[in-house]
């Protein structure tokens, strides 16, 4: 489904980042994305998301190109996002970070499927509220779900664990895990939590200095091998 | 007694014209960071197009109803020939479009020649004056809560207001960035024509009537609170009474001078406006 192929890119002023990244990921699957800070795993999102143009190298989805295409291009054409920080829509309430997530898509009717609030029934009971009081937890429900209910393709997602109560950690990571299973959905998943990729992911890719440097193709392999997760996670 | 209902009515009217370039400029700078100088211009050449078609037509009310339009296609045509090109070089807009407003002009004078107009149809209009501006005061009112309406009622509003919010995270949800763009651009300078037609029979339609009226519209800004819709109507509120009460008992320049004070205390106190609260 997804196709990356030698994908550099980076900050206008730094250089690049990404010193050509090539991997595969196939409908359905969890791939989990490690690898200390720095190495270059949430410049790889970005530019998979369009924030960041590339410098060479290519990205597919379903065989159509879109390295190169400005970022509603890239998510209308199934690619959604949900990144570091969740950066949710503070001043809108929660229905309207979550109507955000189907306006600027051509293909779906303008209003919220009645199922939305199944998944995270905290988001349904706080839907009049504005999104910035919430908890972090509760935000990141909200982001992820802003996300699905664009109906993409592939959900690239950026350390949902990040700065969050295990409590809900563990939450987020059944209900993805359910929803993931339920519908075929395809994700990418950036995670230093290494309990929530082995809940979540059924693959690993490590990341260090802008490439991928190995592969774990079970995630059984995390604790099988521990050399991996030492060489590529430990500090 | 009159002359107290003649200042009032004044004060709004003046008021409402400067609310409507202010919401265009705090739209237009809102969400693309870009401090349109030509603003003043867009409303110069909405009061010009009432003073070319009731001079070609008769019909005030047909240079009136063109004139938002007419703006509309300019604001459109000046974000893509110039905005598109520079939005994300701050200081290069501020010039860009400071350049354009001496085009405009110039253009003007060229067209229409450096003195006064007044627009044909004033004197035909066979009502009285002030019922003409108590109509002129509540279309003015009307567009400005549509303009209010659109932003925070529609979903076309809350699509922009996702992309002043944020530009990125509202584009990686599939918001077309660029329409939102070129719709508020055209929004905002429809706006600011509006105001120059409403204005023109009332005020000495010259070259220079733009800059007379930017001014004013960046201290609504500047004291109502930047990026704040509601800032706008604060602002404008206390800059166009000031303008118009000052004036009724000194001078014009002296009356400049007092406002100018009033604005500098206020941002003196509240830096960030009276929106933005204290820093």
């Amino acid at each position: 489904m997804l196709a990356v192929e030698n994908l550099v890119a980076g900050y206008p002023s730094g250089g690049s980042v990404l010193k050509g990244v090539t991997f595969d990921v196939a409908k359905g699957e969890v791939v989990a994305l490690l690898g200390r800070n720095g190495m270059g795993k949430t410049t790889l999102m970005r530019a998979l998301a369009g924030q960041l143009a590339k410098q060479s190298g290519s990205f597919r989805l379903d065989g159509r190109d879109l390295g190169g295409s400005p970022s509603y291009a890239i998510a209308n054409a199934g690619i959604g996002y949900v990144p570091q920080g969740r950066e949710i829509f503070k001043d809108f309430t929660v229905e309207e970070n979550l109507l955000m997530g189907v306006l600027g898509k051509p293909n779906l009717p303008k209003r919220l499927p009645g199922d939305i609030y199944d998944f995270f029934p905290i988001l349904g009971e706080r839907r009049k509220q504005k999104a910035g009081t919430m908890s972090g937890g509760q935000q990141q429900q909200l982001a992820i779900m802003r996300c699905l209910v664009g109906q993409p393709k592939l959900v690239l997602l950026d350390e949902p664990s990040e700065g969050i109560q295990p409590s809900i950690v563990d939450e987020i990571g059944r209900t993805l895990q359910t929803i993931a299973r339920s519908t075929g959905l395809t994700i990418l998943v950036v995670e230093q939590n290494l309990d929530f990729v082995e809940t979540l992911a059924g693959r690993a890719l490590f990341m260090e200095n802008g490439v991928i440097a190995d592969r774990a193709d079970h995630i059984g392999e995390l604790r099988d091998k521990p050399e991996l997760v030492h060489r590529y996670l430990s500090i | 007694m009159e002359a107290t209902i003649a200042l009032l009515l004044d004060t709004a009217n003046f008021t409402l014209a400067l609310l409507l370039v202010t919401l265009g400029l705090v739209v237009i700078f809102g969400l693309m960071n870009v401090i349109n100088m030509a603003h003043g211009e867009f409303f110069l050449i909405g009061a010009y197009v009432v003073v070319a078609v009731s001079n070609a037509t008769g019909s005030f009310w047909l240079g009136l109803l063109l004139a938002p339009a007419v703006l509309a296609v300019v604001g459109l045509l000046v974000e893509w020939l110039i905005i598109r090109h520079i939005y994300h070089r701050f200081i290069d807009t501020i010039l860009a479009t400071w350049g354009l407003s001496l085009v405009i002009k110039q253009g003007v004078v060229v067209l229409f020649g450096p003195g006064a107009q007044i627009p044909a149809a004033v004197d035909v209009f066979g009502v009285q004056y002030p019922a003409y501006r108590l109509f002129i005061m509540a279309l003015s009112a009307a567009l400005a809560l549509a303009t209010y309406y659109l932003f925070f009622r529609t979903r076309l509003g809350l699509q922009i207001r996702g992309v002043i919010a944020n530009r990125a995270m509202a584009a990686s949800l599939g918001i077309n960035t660029r329409r939102m763009d070129r719709a508020t651009f055209a929004v905002g300078s429809a706006l600011a024509g509006f105001a120059g037609a409403v204005m023109a029979p009332i005020m000495s339609v010259d070259p220079q009537m733009g800059v007379g009226f930017l001014i004013p519209s960046f201290l609504s800004v500047l004291v109502g609170g930047v990026n704040s819709l509601v800032g706008a109507l604060i602002g404008s509120g206390v800059i166009g009474g000031a303008t118009t009460i000052f004036s009724a008992g000194i001078s014009q320049a002296d009356a400049q001078i007092l406002v100018f004070l009033l604005a500098m205390i206020i941002i003196r106190f509240l830096p960030n406006g009276i929106t933005g609260g204290r820093k």
